[in-house]
């Protein structure tokens, strides 16, 4: 038996099997996906002209295994190995209402090909259930999660500045990724036409300067090649398997299993806590459990939502603790998509850079924060980037050879893309359920995923628009272009919410140390818990999560209260 | 699997004579024998095409003062693409565009596209090259792969699909990242702020900055 299982190894799942090692527990990492090693099986050493297929999927094998997956900015021939073929792992979605779950199963999940981007949730984020009235109110404050915020970013490398922004608490940081010139100028323009908005870089989980605590995992300074989908060997930025899985593994109390789809949880109805996870090996479909005495969900939220839904039993017909009615439910991701970019024609023509910096700019939010929105709550961000065009010509232009040689040379002018992340609220029929009838090839009922964007977020993508043009224009640019609106849900891929924190068991799922409300040994820190999305990229929220309800439940452990 | 590339074959081979109608070109001229057991994979295009292939690439993207399309191995890069990568409609669409420009080349010169000289070529491919790529409206309907990728409709997507392979595959080669753009694998540092000077050259991108 071990002390405790972690469900799933990805962003959060690693971060819990360290928290728990390093407390001296005996933890079991369940990983569905296959294992893959740090280092030897990415293809990140590969110049341009020597990735297979000039780095494009074969099109027939696209369209017949990665229909959704290929619509992630970041599937191609490198990443192709970090992404489930659709084709083996289906769900459903009402017709004409689609919902892109992006996955990747082996061991490290989605933390392999994350966008590192890395920010807090604020006071106004915790609040905002109670105030306005949608979902059930957080049950935590940001002071509670504040220091647990300050113990990854430190552990995992996160590089920032210090804005004193109350909507993006500031952090322990690692020097910030610079401007470039076009960013600066663009940075100078909105901040003094639009006072109350700011442009920062991006806070990113890359380490801009390897600290001590870094190296001793393996890990250095990043070499600026923006290709970090594919895996770094440099262990430059955070992932399962550069960072929090090696510093679980150090401590002598970690052991991994690979190719286990987990099944479902064994609850004991005497007492309520959970006693085992069923899994199916994912190679001979062989069923078997594994017991301990704590147990972390970690699986992501759709998958969480899914192992309690599949748990059910004749006492808990609708799942395991799911009195509530609330498991599955409320699934939220973050509106994406909504990009607007433009010509900076007055931006200097003599200047550049050197390098592939691996994060862009970000505009915190301002609308509900320090200027009124336009008939609707909350509020979004943006992430972009300005950069010079020029290097490899477009094919659509008539011309050849030394004509298209030219256009190559040429430096182009800059460029500015703002691409808003707007929050997407609670919504009860925002709904993840398992079929009746279909099951998928380990005998797992295959999951029904039926979520939309509401009127609260169709008013909001059309400001994130407007707001768009203006700030590029009133810095001088011309909109060349621009969405109409935003993506299918599922494509931001910070799903959210399906088993959320809350204070009162007949409302949520699990309390505000995570913990579930009718099993008192399980705990999950994923995406599922979250009351509400903020607008920020939600990972580095799960690790805070997950580092403190670590560090509760080995408290409670020890107090002999589990 | 053999069956599965004839079959595959000749799909394409009769894609191509659809889109040729009475071509000039033989449909023959396309076939070629698959050599199996050999180390090396077979060539997808036939011979002839193959020809083709390398003569519409060096007029595209030919040595000048830099390299062209030749030393960056385009052709041959293309040809796999299209035995690896392409769809059997992508390799119509590509096939039957080099089979527009070698009628071309026929009605306007009496010969094959590959066998006329550099200036004839480029006298045929040129207004050829300007009608392909004159704009046209997208099909209702149409949406692009990504949320990010513009929607292209010109009055031959298939030529626009060749010429665009043979300039990303120029560009993405290694004579190209030394001497048209410029491209580290490893950068280092990031450098924010550079004056450009008479002899910079652009970032060959791979990533999003």
């Amino acid at each position: 038996m071990f002390d405790a299982i972690v469900i799933g190894s990805g962003m959060s799942g690693g971060i819990a099997a360290k928290e728990l090692c390093e407390r001296g527990l005996k933890v079991l990492v369940i990983e569905r996906g296959r294992m893959i090693k740090h280092g030897e099986d990415y293809m990140d050493s590969q110049m341009p002209w020597e990735l297979p297929n000039d780095n494009k999927i074969p099109e027939d094998e696209l369209a017949r295994d990665y229909a959704i997956q290929s619509q992630c900015y970041a599937v191609n021939a490198a990443t192709k190995q970090f992404w489930v073929k659709d084709s083996e792992h289906p769900y459903t979605t009402p017709e004409g209402k689609p919902f892109a779950w992006i996955r990747g199963y082996h061991l490290g999940g989605r933390s392999i090909m994350w966008g590192r981007q890395s920010y807090r949730l604020s006071e106004m984020d915790f609040e905002a259930n109670a105030k306005d009235g949608h979902g059930c109110d957080w049950p935590i404050r940001y002071a509670d999660l504040a220091p647990w915020y300050d113990h990854v970013e430190k552990f995992i490398g996160v590089a920032g500045s210090k804005e004193g922004l109350p909507q993006l608490p500031d952090g322990e940081f690692i020097p910030p990724f610079e401007l470039n010139d076009g960013e600066k100028l663009f940075k100078a323009s909105i901040e003094a036409k639009f006072p109350g908005r700011k442009v920062i870089v991006g806070r990113n989980a890359n380490l801009s300067v390897a600290q001590p605590h870094h190296e001793e995992l393996g890990r250095s300074s990043c070499q600026n090649r923006s290709i970090c989908e594919r895996g770094c060997s440099f262990g430059a930025n955070h992932t399962s398997l550069s960072s929090s899985l090696p510093a679980a593994e150090r401590t002598g109390n970690l052991t991994v299993v690979t190719d286990a789809i987990v099944h479902s949880l064994v609850q004991d109805p005497a007492t309520g806590k959970i006693t085992a996870v069923r899994v199916i090996d994912a190679n001979t479909m062989a069923g078997r459990t594994y017991e301990a005495k704590l147990f972390f969900l970690n699986a992501s939220a759709i998958a969480s939502a899914q192992i309690l839904l599949n748990s059910r039993n004749e006492a808990n017909p609708r799942g395991l603790c799911n009195k509530s009615d609330q498991v599955g439910r409320n699934l939220m991701d973050h509106m994406y998509a909504l990009t607007t970019a433009g010509i900076m024609p007055q931006f200097p023509t003599d200047s550049y850079y050197h390098g592939r910096r691996p994060t862009g700019i970000y505009i915190p939010r301002f609308r509900n924060v320090t200027e009124e929105a336009d008939g609707y709550v909350r509020g979004y961000g943006y992430q972009g980037g300005v950069m010079r065009m020029g290097g490899k010509p477009q094919a659509t232009a008539p011309g050849l050879g030394q004509e298209i040689k030219e256009r190559g040379r040429k430096f182009g002018p800059w460029m500015t893309f703002i691409s808003g992340f707007g929050e997407m609220l609670p919504d009860p029929n925002n709904r993840v359920t398992q079929s009746e009838t279909r099951k998928d090839k380990w005998g797992i009922p295959i999951l029904h995923i039926d979520c939309g964007l509401g009127p609260n977020e169709g008013k909001m993508a059309k400001q994130v628009l407007a707001d768009g043009k203006a700030m590029i224009e009133a810095a001088g640019g011309m909109v060349i272009s621009q969405a109409n609106a935003a993506g299918a849900p599922g494509l931001g891929i910070h799903e959210m919410g399906t088993a959320r924190m809350g204070r009162d068991p007949l409302t949520s799922v699990f309390n505000g140390w995570n913990q579930a409300h009718e099993a008192a040994n399980l705990f999950c820190t994923d995406g599922a818990a979250m009351a509400s999305s903020g607008c920020q990229n939600p990972s580095l929220t799960y690790m805070a999560l997950t580092a403190r309800a670590a560090d509760h439940a080995v408290k409670l452990m020890k107090e002999g209260k589990l | 699997m053999a069956d599965m590339f004839d079959l595959d074959r000749r799909t394409m081979l009769g894609s191509i004579a659809a889109l040729l109608g009475a071509a000039s070109l033989p449909v023959d001229a396309l076939a070629k024998p698959i050599r199996r057991g050999s180390g090396r994979a077979a060539r997808f295009l036939a011979a002839p095409h193959y020809a083709l292939l390398g003569a519409v690439a060096d007029t595209i993207m030919p040595a000048t003062d830099t390299p062209g399309a030749l030393a960056a191995k385009v052709p041959s890069r293309i040809d796999g693409l299209l035995r690896n990568w392409a769809s059997a409609e992508t390799r119509s669409q590509v096939t039957g565009a080099l089979g527009r420009i070698e009628a071309a080349a026929h009605a306007q010169k009496g010969k094959g596209f590959a066998a006329l000289t550099p200036a004839e070529r480029e006298g045929v491919l040129r207004p050829h090259d300007m009608a392909a790529l004159q704009k046209v409206p997208a099909p209702p309907g149409t949406k692009s792969a990504n949320p990010f990728a513009p929607v292209i409709s010109v009055a031959d997507n298939g030529y626009y699909k060749l010429k665009e392979l043979v300039v990303h595959l120029y560009y993405f080669s290694e004579v190209a990242s030394t001497t048209e753009l410029n491209y580290v694998h490893v950068p280092g540092k990031f450098v924010p702020s550079i004056k450009l000077t008479p002899t910079s050259r652009p970032e060959l991108g791979t990533g999003p900055f």
